[in-house]
């Protein structure tokens, strides 16, 4: 165990040194930089343009300026956003709250409605329940975010005037139950697409679980179907969707794009697109740095969660 | 999902010389048609400022203001916020008038401000204005504002103009001197929106590039910095030792909502009480005119909205090619129905407010008969496919502007079938703002762009930058001329205009070189941008500028009405 | 899908289980009609437009905003006047082609490499699951920026693209699967019996690992038709005027208060085609059940 951890540690760091070399080139060489938003400039000259790329360090070759940008990162240094001139870390930490908020009510609401969802259709196989919730899946699937959000506001905020049209608390009034209020919409909106995929893959689970051997053999015994359901079936179904928690963990702090822009909710993936559409290159690499390091956690996590759930599995 | 970015408004404020502008007009019927019908009669009749600031007013704003350091490089939202932190030493005002801030009055050569040969300045200054710690603002403060742009080291956000001063000299605290090593008349336009940032602060900075003034300012304005939550908003509070009228509220509350169409839904629920930049879609304008107690107000923008061609591409060489084009235009129906009759159809790149603009330069007339003929008639003939060709050149090529823009794309796309009709194939290829304004626009790799552009100098009618031959970015030169555009007589006229005050030279120069541009057509104008904002019934003293970037300038005058 | 149906039946009794699957498909009258409804919509857009009188590009502006059923416009026009019906066939072509190929290219390779890193373990499943890893550390986005930067946007680089952001999901989860199964009674009894490695993975293994394979490419799919539009969103896709089912909705945003069916009816034709796959999907999940042999 102990040596499967190093092992995967070491494997980690190795990893994310990779994501940083390829995000870094890849950033640096798409078309587009962070000049762009001062070329429009009026009176912005070439030989001003040259200047501040000099002052920027963006004049350097590629290899020098990731040079300087690892040294920094690992000294604790992720260099300052081009946009507001903050330390990176800080303008993590600034919108990782929201963030969190939002993922985490999302999350409990799709894992419990999700479950809920899945072992029923799983148990009343070709029932109109089923048949409802996996229409309804397919329809959350189908429909955009943004669009859906828009629907939700505009039904709910701009008619019926019941819910907050987006931010994350009235300004002026920081009460729990402001917070709460403005929770409700985005939280249920974003929960909707997790609960689809969620009772989907649970729902498949299931249903290969039901058929396997040891079911039939506690059925045949005359075990309660109560106690088949509950003490089997759901336990050995829920195993696969460890991998499937372990995927979606990072999203947790990483956040949700689209989401996160319909509802003005100041998170992490909000900061991300803009940061992509700015070319605010110290934040993008802050931000992927991060999410990376979500990602190995969250699949590490998955792999001994696996092995420990389920006795068969080894781990090498 | 990044909006459209500054690319389309990306620009700055204008100053316009007397006349009531179409702004006015228009913002003023909106208004009172509206407020008859539901304006409580009380409201109005109480429309009175407070005696103290009271109250809470959130704007929103579709770009996340970042840049506090108003002499850093920065875009339109940065200068709705700097407007209400700093002072400038004199503004336009809505009618176009300068009016004295931080100076006691505006210099003119009449005044002997400004001496006859436009070479030396003379400033004189408010003796009771306080930086917002409190220390005395003077004229200590206006000189190191000027060497700051001038120095070398630090980030200038445009030194067009300033790197002109000479020998500025501290008189006393309440004057200023200087000299101009040429005249150069935008100067007095371009200090319109130049904000003075305090000595005894910048001053002491190690580097004024990385100092923590830039993220909490200290002004002379009529609002203080209070707090900002990062991608959320910025809060700013009533300054009680502001020297001009007002401020009337206790707080502002700068809110960035990063898409239209949910700006929008926030102003029809009230959580937010002025609708800013970029305020509402040409699609929303007839939801937003039936709201309740909400006033909307279409005014006129200085930005105008072309097709810009690369003349350095074979395609655009020909000037037949480029005339057939703008014959070949439905702009009528691009602005009555795409834009829903808003904005004002142009065939010439300043607005009309201008005192230079020229009223006499040829409409643009629809006429595919004329363009196929013209284009016929320069030998440009239909080949594979029905497009023309000529000496081994299609009349094929690119049209470009910011992804995700929808109403705009389907004014390109309409475009697209006006020329198809007549020979010529446009392909649509958009990009987001951070590659279409990088390169791809500065160094003229585009074929065309369709670009809602202001080309004036700031509030002055100069649009050196834009058409003067020594201006192409592409061939090492200063300024935004990417169409590669080059005309000597447009050169000298434009320079002529730039360096002489009288207001008759300027406009006769300014005007002959728009006949000029009209024929040469190295730009294929379409209509002059409204803007469409608005804000809740009870909110007073919001008065739209075509003199400013943001309608936030006078923020200090406004009130809620009790 | 297009795995699990690839097996190469030598013996005679694997050709008994596909028709035993076949006849299970066909007896399963949901697959049935989600199959009809994929094929409907494949053929409305492959020879609908040759037959419909309307272009799906000519601009009319007189007609703008012409609503369902009130003109001779069937379905409507759009913003400019275009015929909706004429555009949600032409959309189809687009939407089908990304959603379907890029589904099934990220699923064989995610199968794939999840099956092979599963069954051997060790040192090789370490290697490709590191790797998996690695992709899945940059944001959906992210890879979108990187990969459109570096080749050229037309359908067939799109639909490359997207699938390039799909397939490791369903690569862990395959993995997942496998690493447990390769363990149980009957693969250990194949593997004493002296089959082949690949005969284990793709024969034994992986028909018992269809389900969450089948429900990750229904999620690849619809993620696929509307990642699609994103990308042109973000200026590396198709571009105007081609109409994508994608496109179409994201254009509808402004009109959702004044033109609801400009967003309802491409919404509906993806709905469709995503269900209809889904039913499909899960008829095959059924069909090819090796338990259900038993009963």
């Amino acid at each position: 165990m102990t040596r499967f951890l190093l092992r995967r540690l070491a494997q980690s760091l190795v990893l994310l040194w990779l994501v940083s070399v390829i995000g870094f080139a890849v950033l640096h060489l798409a078309p587009g930089g962070p000049l762009a938003e001062f070329t429009l400039i009026p009176g912005m000259t070439t030989a001003q343009l040259k200047l501040i790329a000099h002052q920027m360090g963006l004049d350097r070759p590629l290899p020098v300026q990731y040079w300087e940008w690892f040294r920094r990162m690992l000294a604790g240094n992720w260099g300052r956003s081009y946009r507001d001139s903050q330390p990176v870390l800080y303008v993590i930490a600034a919108h990782l709250w929201p963030t969190l908020e939002l993922m985490v009510s999302s999350t409990v609401i799709a894992i419990l409605l999700g479950t809920w969802v899945g072992v029923l259709g799983a148990i009343r196989r070709y029932s109109v329940f089923d048949y409802l919730a996996t229409v309804g899946a397919m329809i959350a699937l189908s429909i955009p975010t943004f669009w859906f959000g828009l629907v939700v506001i505009y039904i709910f905020s701009v008619k019926l005037a019941w819910l907050p049209a987006g931010n994350l608390y009235t300004i002026g009034n920081g009460s729990f139950l402001d917070y709460a209020v403005h929770l409700i919409s985005p939280s249920i909106v974003l929960a909707l697409v997790t609960i689809a995929i969620w009772s989907r893959y649970l729902r498949a689970s299931m249903l290969e679980v039901v058929n396997q051997d040891y079911i039939r053999t506690a059925r045949a015994k005359g075990v309660p179907e109560q106690t088949i359901l509950f003490r089997h079936t759901i336990r050995n179904a829920l195993l696969p969707m460890i991998t499937i928690a372990g995927l979606q963990l990072p999203t947790l702090l990483s956040g949700a794009l689209v989401t996160e822009t319909v509802f003005t909710w100041p998170g992490m993936g909000r900061l991300f697109l803009d940061s992509i559409g700015y070319r605010d290159y110290p934040v993008v690499m802050g931000i992927l740095m991060f999410s990376a390091v979500l990602v190995l956690l969250g699949n590490l996590a998955a792999d001994l969660l696996y092995a420990a759930a389920d006795p068969r599995i080894r781990l090498d | 999902m990044t909006d459209d970015a500054r690319a389309d408004f990306g620009c700055f404020p204008r100053m316009v010389h007397g006349g009531i502008s179409r702004r006015r007009l228009l913002g003023a019927s909106a208004a009172v048609g509206a407020s008859g019908l539901f304006l409580p009669a009380a409201a109005r009749a109480a429309s009175k400022p407070p005696a103290h600031p009271t109250g809470h007013m959130t704007i929103g704003f579709s770009q996340e203001p970042t840049v506090f350091n108003p002499l850093m490089p920065h875009i339109e939202v940065d200068q709705g916020v700097h407007w209400n932190l700093f002072s400038p030493l004199w503004l336009a005002n809505e009618k176009g008038e300068l009016v004295p801030q931080l100076a006691a009055e505006v210099p003119t050569i009449a005044n002997g401000g400004i001496s006859k040969d436009g070479l030396s300045w003379r400033v004189k200054l408010r003796p009771d204005v306080k930086w917002h710690d409190g220390q005395p603002f003077s004229a200590k403060d206006v000189k190191f504002s000027f060497d700051l742009l001038n120095n070398p080291k630090f980030r200038a956000w445009s030194r067009g103009g300033y790197e002109l001063m000479r020998n500025i000299k501290v008189e006393s605290p309440t004057e200023i001197t200087w000299t101009m090593a040429k005249p150069y008349a935008p100067m007095i336009s371009i200090l319109c929106w130049t904000f003075m940032v305090p000595e005894h602060i910048l001053g002491k900075a190690a580097d004024p590039n990385t100092s923590s003034f830039n993220q909490a300012p200290v002004g002379t304005g009529a609002f203080m910095w209070k707090q900002r939550v990062p991608g959320d908003h910025i809060t700013l509070e009533a300054n009680p030792h502001y020297f001009g009228t007002g401020p009337y509220l206790q707080e502002i509350v700068f809110k960035y909502i990063p898409d239209l169409t949910v700006m929008f839904t926030q102003f029809q629920t009230g959580a937010i009480d002025y609708i800013g930049l970029q305020g509402i879609t040409a699609d929303h304008y007839a939801q937003a005119k039936k709201l309740k107690y909400r006033t909307v107000v279409v005014g006129p923008a200085p930005f105008v909205e072309s097709i810009m061609m690369n003349l350095s591409k074979p395609q655009f060489a020909d000037q037949a090619v480029r005339e057939a084009l703008y014959y070949g235009m439905d702009n009528k129906t691009i602005v009555e129905q795409i834009y829903y009759g808003l904005p004002k159809l142009t065939s010439s790149y300043l607005p009309t407010q201008s005192w230079a603009y020229n009223p006499h330069v040829a409409p643009h007339v629809y006429d595919p008969a004329k363009a196929k003929s013209i284009l016929d008639a320069a030998g440009w003939k239909p080949g594979s496919g029905g497009i023309r060709e000529k000496n081994g050149v299609r009349l094929s090529f690119q049209n470009s502007t910011t992804a995700g823009n929808h109403v705009r794309e389907q004014a390109q796309q309409l475009l697209q079938q006006n020329w198809q009709d007549i020979g010529v194939d446009m392909k649509i290829k958009n990009m987001p703002p951070a590659v279409i304004w990088g390169d791809y626009f500065n160094m003229s790799h585009y074929d065309t762009v369709m670009v809602g552009e202001d080309f004036m100098t700031g509030p002055d009618p100069d649009v050196s930058q834009f058409f003067l031959s020594a201006a192409i970015p592409a061939k090492g030169g200063a300024g935004q001329n990417t169409m590669e555009y080059s005309n000597a007589e447009v050169d000298k006229l434009l320079q002529e205009g730039a360096s002489t005050f009288d207001h008759a030279t300027r406009q006769k120069d300014y005007w002959k070189a728009a006949e000029i541009i009209r024929h040469d057509l190295p730009l294929l104008p379409i209509f002059q941008y409204a803007t469409i904002e608005g804000t809740k019934k009870n909110l007073m003293g919001y008065e739209p500028s075509v003199y400013v970037s943001t309608n936030t300038w006078n923020v200090n005058t406004w009130y809620w009405a009790t | 899908m297009a795995v699990a149906t690839e097996t190469p039946p030598r013996v005679s009794p694997a050709r008994r289980a596909r028709s035993r699957a076949l006849a299970r498909f066909v007896r399963h009258r949901l697959a049935l009609f989600g199959l009809g409804a994929i094929i409907v919509l494949v053929l409305l857009c492959a020879v609908g437009p040759y037959i419909w009188p309307y272009n799906d590009l000519r601009i009319d502006i007189r007609h703008r905003f012409a609503e369902p059923f009130m003109s001779a416009h069937i379905l409507g026009a759009d913003a400019l006047g275009r015929d909706l019906f004429a555009r949600l066939m032409i959309a189809g072509r687009v939407s089908l082609t990304v959603g379907f190929a890029a589904m099934a290219i990220s699923t064989v390779i995610g199968t794939f490499v999840g099956t092979i890193a599963g069954y051997f373990g060790g040192a090789i499943g370490s290697m490709l699951m590191r790797f998996v890893d690695a992709v899945l550390c940059f944001p959906s986005i992210f890879l979108l920026l990187a990969l459109a930067a570096f080749v050229q946007p037309n359908l067939f680089t799109i639909t490359l693209v997207i699938a390039a952001t799909a397939w490791m999901e369903v690569a862990r989860v395959v993995e997942a699967q496998i690493r447990s199964l390769r363990e149980r009674d009957f693969a250990l009894a194949a593997k004493v019996l002296g089959a082949s490695d690949a005969h284990i993975m793709f024969h034994e293994l992986l028909p018992n690992a269809v389900a969450p394979i089948v429900v990750a490419s229904t999620l690849n799919v619809a993620r696929a038709i509307l990642l699609e539009a994103y990308v042109s969103f973000l200026g590396y896709g198709i571009q105007p005027p081609t109409p994508s089912w994608g496109n179409m909705l994201n254009n509808a945003q402004e009109y959702l208060a004044t033109a609801p069916w400009l967003a309802l009816l491409p919404g509906l034709f993806i709905i469709l085609a995503v269900t209809g796959f889904n039913f499909v999907g899960d008829g095959l999940r059924d069909a090819l059940d090796p338990r259900l042999d038993i009963t």
